[in-house]
């Protein structure tokens, strides 16, 4: 509770209670289609509505359509506007949405030549995000696992795949904690030798025949002990959460926990399971309504799903916040 | 980070050591979906031969951890092992709450995450206990093989076909077996369950006389 009242304080002295930084959820998945952006508008609507300053951000560049999730019709801002270096501050792109203490920053209208921003804007956005004056910030993702798209994922150490129990969905799911998990990874290693090990696992028909986290491991534990600790700390450091969205029975709900038993078993990764949103009619209507559902029809079975996950995120950010106090 | 050759009995099948015996039932068969060789879950990540391999692992514990007496000669011999296993950089590790300096209990980060979203205490209806087995993953045949009710019982208790059910002494073992199957307190689930019961019951009687042709 100390590091509670802590905050409450220098909340109080700072007045505006900007120092506490936002916290950061990107949201992801590999696949399109999943539903990933009305995950995201039904998050951050749920926090919104339970008072918690909440901004929707679309990163998904080249398919922007959280605005239409979040109902603005037309912004008249956007993402695209900082990519392109015609707005400077982040802050000044943020929109308000129908919903009380919930805004967004579109990405609309974007230059269809050179969507993608370079490095160097990336690396700027990601530190502005990280400063958005709110408590929530929630980056949609777009799909695939670019580069960019990878480095967003990475930005908060709460990020979200959003999955929907079918083949194609799972499949990309895996690679996408793969792609996540190895890019990491890279980073984390000091030796360049043990970092072109890494790159060549990459590669997932590398001839030394690593397949999983776990076998590249073995090969850098015995090549470089200490790099090798220092995989496991990255490995361990690393808790991908998942959202399987869409579900009819009681085989896709238990879907998530099979996933996280592979990826525990052939990746070695601690991967949560946050929930489940079952596939309900109302939802379908309320993305035709351009409507979050939490608006629209909160107590539609999928709604209460939707803030029940939305809880847990508080919750668990609740722990990694007294955590950070006892450090 | 064990591969799959040196993970115990418990750890092939994801539960702890302290497990019931429905959380051993439940952890196999959680296993038994995941590690068929096309399970949707798996099939893009095994390579020929692995889901067969933890197959015949998973037996293996399963066999062990559900018969009293071999798990507890089981046990005896891991005994000594747990604590060599945990030590190593954990201390780094932050996002693991294992420790916290305060005095408060940490937050469980456990693998029941799912019964915080709704603690299982306060009034039980059919449609709540429904919830509570598809969230265990289980399906009505699964409660029928634990609790040996007949699955068609174990619908009606759900749908509360109270009309359909045997006499209320039943059907309250009936209501606290399933419950204690699906992880909640079965006295307690079973009394509220039967409050609905008993007044259902007695509509019933009243509505028969206009019923009956």
């Amino acid at each position: 509770m100390g590091d509670r009242l802590n905050k409450l304080a220098s909340k109080l002295l700072n007045g505006s209670g900007g120092s506490r930084r936002a916290r950061l959820i990107p949201v992801g998945g590999g696949k399109g289609g999943v539903g990933k952006s009305f995950i995201v508008a039904n998050l951050a609507a749920s926090l919104a509505r339970l008072g918690h300053r909440v901004v929707a951000v679309d990163g998904d560049l080249e398919g922007p359509n959280l605005h239409t999730c979040v109902g603005v019709p037309k912004p008249r801002a956007s993402l695209a506007d900082f990519v392109a270096q015609r707005e400077e501050d982040l802050g000044k792109l943020i929109l308000d949405t129908p919903i009380p203490n919930l805004q967004l920053i579109a990405a609309t209208d974007g230059n269809l030549a050179t969507p993608q921003p370079t490095q160097s804007r990336r690396v700027r956005l990601m530190r502005e995000l990280r400063e958005l004056d709110t408590d929530f910030v929630f980056f949609d993702l777009g799909a695939g696992t670019h580069a960019a798209v990878m480095d967003y994922f990475m930005i908060g150490d709460e990020g979200v795949i959003v999955i929907a129990p079918e083949p194609t969905s799972v499949e990309n799911a895996y690679g996408f904690i793969r792609a996540a998990f190895y890019r990491r990874l890279r980073l984390a290693m000091a030796s360049h030798d043990m970092r072109k090990i890494v790159t060549l696992a990459m590669d997932q028909r590398n001839d030394r025949g690593i397949r999983t986290p776990l076998e590249l491991l073995r090969e850098i534990q015995t090549l470089d002990p200490t790099e090798g600790t220092r995989f496991v700390e990255t490995m361990r450091a690393f808790h991908p959460r998942l959202i399987i969205n869409d579900v009819r029975t009681a085989d896709d709900i238990k879907l998530g926990f099979s996933i996280q038993s592979v990826c525990r078993k052939f990746f070695g990764i601690e991967a949560e399971y946050l929930g489940y949103v079952n596939h309900d009619e109302s939802a379908r209507r309320s993305v035709r309504a351009r409507r979050p559902l939490i608006d629209v029809y909160p107590r539609s079975d999928a709604a209460i799903y939707i803030s029940r996950i939305a809880r847990k995120l508080l919750a668990n950010g609740a722990a990694g916040e007294s955590q950070e106090g006892s450090m | 980070m064990k591969s799959i050759s040196e993970q115990n009995h418990y750890e092939i099948l994801e539960t702890h050591p302290a497990a019931t015996r429905e959380e051993v039932e439940r952890a196999y068969r959680l296993a038994l979906a995941t590690y068929t060789d096309d399970s949707l879950a798996g099939y893009s990540v095994f390579a020929e031969g692995d889901a067969a391999a933890i197959r015949e692992r998973v037996e293996m514990a399963y066999r062990v951890l559900c018969d009293s007496r071999m798990r507890s000669e089981y046990d005896a011999t891991l005994e000594i092992e747990p604590e060599e296993e945990l030590p190593p950089a954990e201390p780094s590790a932050p996002l693991v709450p294992i420790e916290n300096t305060f005095g408060e209990s940490p937050v469980p980060l456990h693998k029941d995450e799912f019964t915080h979203l709704d603690d299982g205490t306060g009034d039980f209806d059919g449609e709540r206990l429904k919830h509570f087995r598809i969230r265990c993953g289980m399906e009505i045949e699964d409660i029928a093989r634990v609790t040996k009710i007949s699955p068609t019982y174990l619908g009606f208790i759900e749908e509360e076909r109270f009309a359909d059910l045997p006499d209320s002494v039943y059907v309250r073992g009936f209501v606290a077996a399933y419950a204690n199957c699906v992880g909640l307190e079965g006295k307690g689930v079973a009394a509220s369950y039967m409050k609905r019961f008993d007044k259902g019951d007695e509509d019933r009687r009243k509505g028969r006389f206009f019923e009956s042709r």
